[in-house]
């Protein structure tokens, strides 16, 4: 039998024993849809997460504070100190009153903490912007060690270093893809395997009769394989249509908003998709392979009547 | 064709299912295998189809040493041989047809090939009307029939039975002999087993006996009393031992009787 030919039995086969077994094998496909779907989710998340962060990286400034005793004429110094640098574009001077002006566009129920101060207690303020891919992760730490050497610094605050932690919180959650996919992968695999076994089982007469006529394991196993690859693959396209359906819904929900961008900012790239549908496929055939190995179908075959002669 | 040298099969536990046993059958030979029950006679046939292996000895078939062979050989050996049970083995789910053409499926022939091929070798059995019936539907006799169809349809070198009577009453047992020896007269070799001496008292030929594992009887019988399909006694013989092979006329005086 050819190749290709033998394929085209193997599938055949294997979506008649689908359809004639659908209820066990709804079972081992909801297992891994929903592995795959939480898998799914984590992945959505972090990736989201790493966009959003690269996106504010790029929009991303440090902050210098100064002191309170700090003059014009040492803010004008900082400042030119701080232009002085290569990678940063600019250095704006933000005042004192423009900081409480922001503060209470941002906080407005909170205006109470700037009601009863001579002037604003927020420090005067130099933004700095800079072109980030220039200026490296060291390059960066030096220069603001040496703002903070003058005395007219009060402290400077890197947006970079909470956007470190998310980045660190993205990469948690993609760790944690792999680990609950790969807990959950496993539990499908053995759903599948006992599933496959069952049919197996169910087809030991017929195993049993292959086996009489001449059938290589190969044309005996590879309905089987095939069926677990089948299963696995729906289950894949369960676990996509699911998540797909989540993504609209939270992005109906949630609209542009921080949540919005963070679980429903963009679906996962065609390259992931493939690569959970992939999953599926060997999920499913190793399930297969692991539910027929030699042993057992030998067992099945001596629970056919092939055992021990007399 | 089939040469067992010194074969001896014990099973995990010490139970002997073949002991010390040597022996020779010719291609095309027609042969019945007997004995009690746990004589050992499904562990021959076992042997020759390499379900089983010797613990000693060697078996050869077609000038294969079959202890020898490779479990992935195992498949293309039995192409050439025709296995057929007293419980007929067949699937219940399955139609005739798909009983029949598991091995024209596993040959890769295409669908209309299989078709067509099933309905010649149903045709020679005498059940092609049935080849879209379920087993459940057919009569035992019919059922062997079936059976033996599937064993035939590659045309084997060698086909085995056994006990292919043993769940059948006298008249559909002597049409299941009467096929046997038909398939026999087209040269296939074939070995029967069965406990039912008068069974093998009215065929004749060549008559191998298994005692406890032991080969304790190898004898040519000359045909003996034959009854007819409508119960007609035709002659009378006892045990004489006789020389030459199967295929003699023996069989054909019994297939041209039953015609």
């Amino acid at each position: 039998m050819s190749f290709g030919r033998a394929i085209s039995y193997f599938v055949r086969e294997a979506l008649v024993g689908l359809v004639r077994g659908w209820k066990t094998g709804l079972l081992a496909v909801i297992t891994i849809a929903l592995s795959l779907f939480l898998a799914g989710v984590f992945l959505l998340v972090a990736e989201n997460l790493r966009a959003l962060v690269a996106a504010w990286r790029a929009e991303s400034r440090i902050m210098v504070y100064l002191s309170p005793q700090a003059s014009e004429a040492d803010l004008v110094r900082i400042q030119t100190l701080i232009e002085a640098v290569p990678w940063v574009r600019s250095a704006r001077a933000v005042s004192a009153d423009e900081a409480g002006a922001r503060f209470l566009a941002a906080f407005p129920s909170m205006a109470d903490l700037l009601e009863g101060w001579d002037r604003s207690p927020l420090p005067t303020s130099l933004a700095v912007e800079a072109d980030w891919s220039l200026a490296g992760t060291d390059g960066v730490g030096l220069a603001t060690q040496a703002w903070r050497q003058d005395a007219a610094v009060a402290s400077i605050d890197d947006d970079r270093d909470w956007l470190a932690q998310l980045e660190t919180i993205a990469v948690v959650l993609r760790g944690l893809a792999t680990l609950v996919g790969g807990v959950l992968i496993i539990t499908a695999v053995f759903t599948i395997a006992s599933v496959i076994r069952l049919a197996a089982h169910q087809h030991r007469d017929e195993i049993a009769v292959l086996r009489l006529v001449g059938a290589t394991e190969f044309f005996i196993r590879g309905p089987f394989y095939a069926e677990g690859m089948i299963q696995g693959v729906l289950g894949a396209v369960v676990a996509l249509a699911a998540l797909a359906t989540s993504f609209v819904l939270l992005r109906q929900r949630f609209g542009d908003g921080l949540l919005g961008r963070l679980v429903a900012g963009r679906f996962l790239s065609p390259g992931v998709i493939a690569g959970l549908v992939l999953l599926g496929a060997v999920a499913g055939l190793v399930g297969a392979v692991v539910s027929l190995g030699r042993e057992r179908v030998d067992g099945m075959r001596a629970a056919a009547g092939w055992g021990p002669a007399e | 064709m089939i040469e067992l040298f010194h074969v001896t099969k014990r099973y995990p536990g010490g139970q002997i299912g073949l002991s010390d046993i040597t022996l020779g059958i010719a291609r095309g030979q027609m042969c019945f295998l007997t004995g009690a029950s746990g004589a050992g006679k499904s562990t021959f046939l076992k042997m020759i189809y390499r379900e089983e292996v010797p613990s000693a000895g060697q078996i050869l078939v077609n000038g294969r040493n079959l202890a020898a062979l490779p479990a992935k050989k195992i498949p293309y050996l039995r192409r050439t041989i025709g296995v057929v049970f007293q419980e007929f083995r067949l699937i219940a789910r399955k139609t005739v047809f798909e009983n029949v053409s598991y091995l024209p499926k596993v040959l890769g022939m295409d669908a209309a090939r299989q078709r067509r091929l099933s309905y010649e070798t149903l045709r020679k059995v005498g059940l092609a009307h049935r080849i879209n019936a379920f087993p459940l539907s057919l009569s035992g006799g019919e059922r062997q029939r079936v059976a033996i169809a599937r064993a035939l349809i590659n045309e084997p070198e060698i086909l085995l039975a056994d006990e292919p009577t043993g769940n059948l009453d006298p008249s559909l047992s002597e049409e299941i002999l009467q096929l046997l020896l038909e398939v026999n007269l087209r040269g296939t070799t074939v070995i029967v087993a069965t406990h039912d001496r008068a069974l093998i008292e009215r065929v004749g030929h060549r008559v191998l006996t298994l005692d406890h594992g032991r080969l304790a009887q190898d004898q040519e019988l000359a045909p003996g009393v034959v009854p007819s399909m409508a119960g007609r006694m035709v002659t009378a013989s006892d045990e004489t031992p006789v020389s030459g092979t199967g295929r003699d006329a023996g069989s054909k005086a019994i297939v041209e009787e039953h015609r």
